[in-house]
């Protein structure tokens, strides 16, 4: 993979610090009267999703990482991997179970979501904004709430919990926001 | 702002920049923008111009600061003197910089450099600025906003803290890593204070400024984080001058630079020193950027 000098950095540009993958989120450039120009950059490890902030001095490189976003297909999983295909090429990408921490509990079969690959091994998936999801268990709601005043846990088909109006009860499907755990409605 | 009062605010900004020297007998110049030789800076570029090409082509460089001009009127006796002109930087990066931009520049005789920062402090006064004046040296700034001991920590010693920072370390020269701490380190902690001047630099970044033992009279203000100005007790004697000149050549060409000559008729006209005097750089348009 080629290298970056610092005059290439943008947002969204892929490096591979510390041994990760990592995609920049901001850079900011300072240039002292007398002295040298520098990097300041704010980057996401890709694999850890955590943020980290790194200053480098104008004009270094840094090694770029082969990140490509996908839109893939969500089959199955069989335990210990979960298995996406690509629409298009129909390759069929497996990933780990424990890669899939945050978006476990959203994953939908059939549903399209963006797989991150890296040196073509996928890293991390990143399911649609909302999701429909089937109430398993709920306690049984107050007759006539309708205005959605108070809430309640529910537990969804996919193991998540998610606060959802006093009304809804066990077998029906609420759409789900992924970004915020939260129920968006019944359709 | 619309535009016509933009365009009032600096004219009445500059008026009373003009007005502020003309009651110290401190006289407007302008000198040669125009010039034979680049600058030497290690971190500055000038910008190069091809002339007369159809008679004897011949290479031209726009002036990054007049402060060369400036002291050659200096050392053949024009006594205090000032100028506002647009200079021109090349290779200029980030959101605080341009290619061009506005300098007022400025000398008085027989100052040392805190009577020029007390002075600055009246000028700014004068022009409306608010705050509470505070003045560190180097070494106090990195005590006061970091635990590092800059004057006397070595390039490993900064290196290990650089790390620590998740900062660069790919330096050659002490210096530079020196500026990277302060600029990421303290700066931001500056933003706190209205008006703050860092004085008695380490003699690693004396530039123009006269050394005594470590520390260099170089002083630098701070308006909120931002840089404005830079001024120096300034360097007197050629010879002086020659060596600081033929040192950041060499780091130039370290560094793979475009190379650089000295600028002989700036030596000469020095003939051996410069009256004892001191003088600073205020950045225009960053100035004005902090006066409400």
């Amino acid at each position: 993979m080629a290298n970056y000098s610092t005059s290439q950095f943008k947002n969204g540009l892929k490096l591979i610090l510390d041994g990760n993958p990592c995609s920049i989120i901001n850079n900011e450039i300072r240039k002292p009267g007398k002295g040298q120009a520098s990097n300041k950059v704010k980057l996401k490890d890709l694999i850890t999703g955590k943020t980290l902030e790194k200053t480098f001095k104008s004009g270094e490189s840094v090694e770029g990482a082969d990140v490509m976003e996908l839109n893939m297909q969500y089959l199955y999983n069989d335990g210990s991997e979960w298995s996406f295909m690509d629409p298009d090429t129909f390759d069929q990408y497996m990933i780990n179970d424990n890669a899939m921490d945050d978006v476990r509990g959203y994953l939908v079969e059939q549903d399209i979501c963006v797989v991150t690959l890296w040196n073509d091994n996928p890293i991390s998936v990143t399911p649609p904004n909302h999701v429909m999801l089937e109430v398993v268990d709920t306690d049984p709601g107050l007759k006539g709430d309708t205005a959605g005043t108070g809430g309640k846990p529910a537990t969804m088909n996919t193991g998540i919990v998610v606060q959802v109006p006093l009304f809804i009860s066990i077998g029906e499907k609420v759409k789900v926001d992924t970004r915020t755990n939260e129920y968006a409605g019944r359709t | 702002m619309n535009m016509r009062d933009a365009l009032k605010k600096r004219n009445n900004f500059l008026a009373q920049v003009r007005q502020f020297f003309s009651k110290r007998d401190v006289v407007e110049v302008q000198t040669p923008q125009l010039l034979d030789a680049p600058t030497t800076d290690v971190y500055i570029d000038s910008i190069a111009m091809l002339v007369n090409k159809d008679i004897e082509k011949q290479s031209k460089y726009l002036h990054t600061s007049p402060e060369l001009e400036m002291k050659k009127l200096l050392a053949n006796g024009s006594g205090d003197i000032y100028q506002i002109c647009s200079v021109f930087r090349d290779n200029e990066q980030g959101s605080q910089n341009f290619n061009e931009f506005t300098m007022l520049e400025y000398y008085r005789l027989g100052f040392d450099m805190h009577q020029l920062m007390d002075d600055i402090i009246q000028l700014l006064d004068m022009l409306g600025v608010q705050g509470r004046v505070s003045k560190l040296s180097y070494a106090q700034a990195f005590f006061e906003y970091s635990d590092i001991d800059i004057l006397n920590a070595d390039f490993e010693t900064l290196k290990i803290i650089a790390r620590k920072h998740s900062l660069s370390t790919d330096f050659e020269w002490i210096e530079d890593l020196q500026i990277l701490l302060f600029t990421h380190l303290i700066e931001p902690k500056l933003e706190s204070l209205p008006l703050c001047f860092i004085y008695d630099y380490p003699a690693t970044q004396s530039a123009l400024a006269k050394v005594e033992g470590q520390i260099a009279h170089r002083f630098e203000l701070y308006m909120n984080g931002i840089e404005i100005a830079n001024g120096y007790d300034e360097l007197q004697e050629v010879k002086i001058y020659q060596q600081r000149f033929s040192g950041e050549i060499d780091k130039r060409v370290v560094l793979g630079k475009t190379s650089v000559d000295m600028d002989k008729d700036f030596l000469s006209n020095l003939k051996n020193s410069l009256p004892q005097c001191s003088g600073v750089a205020i950045g225009i348009e960053r100035l004005l950027s902090q006066i409400h």
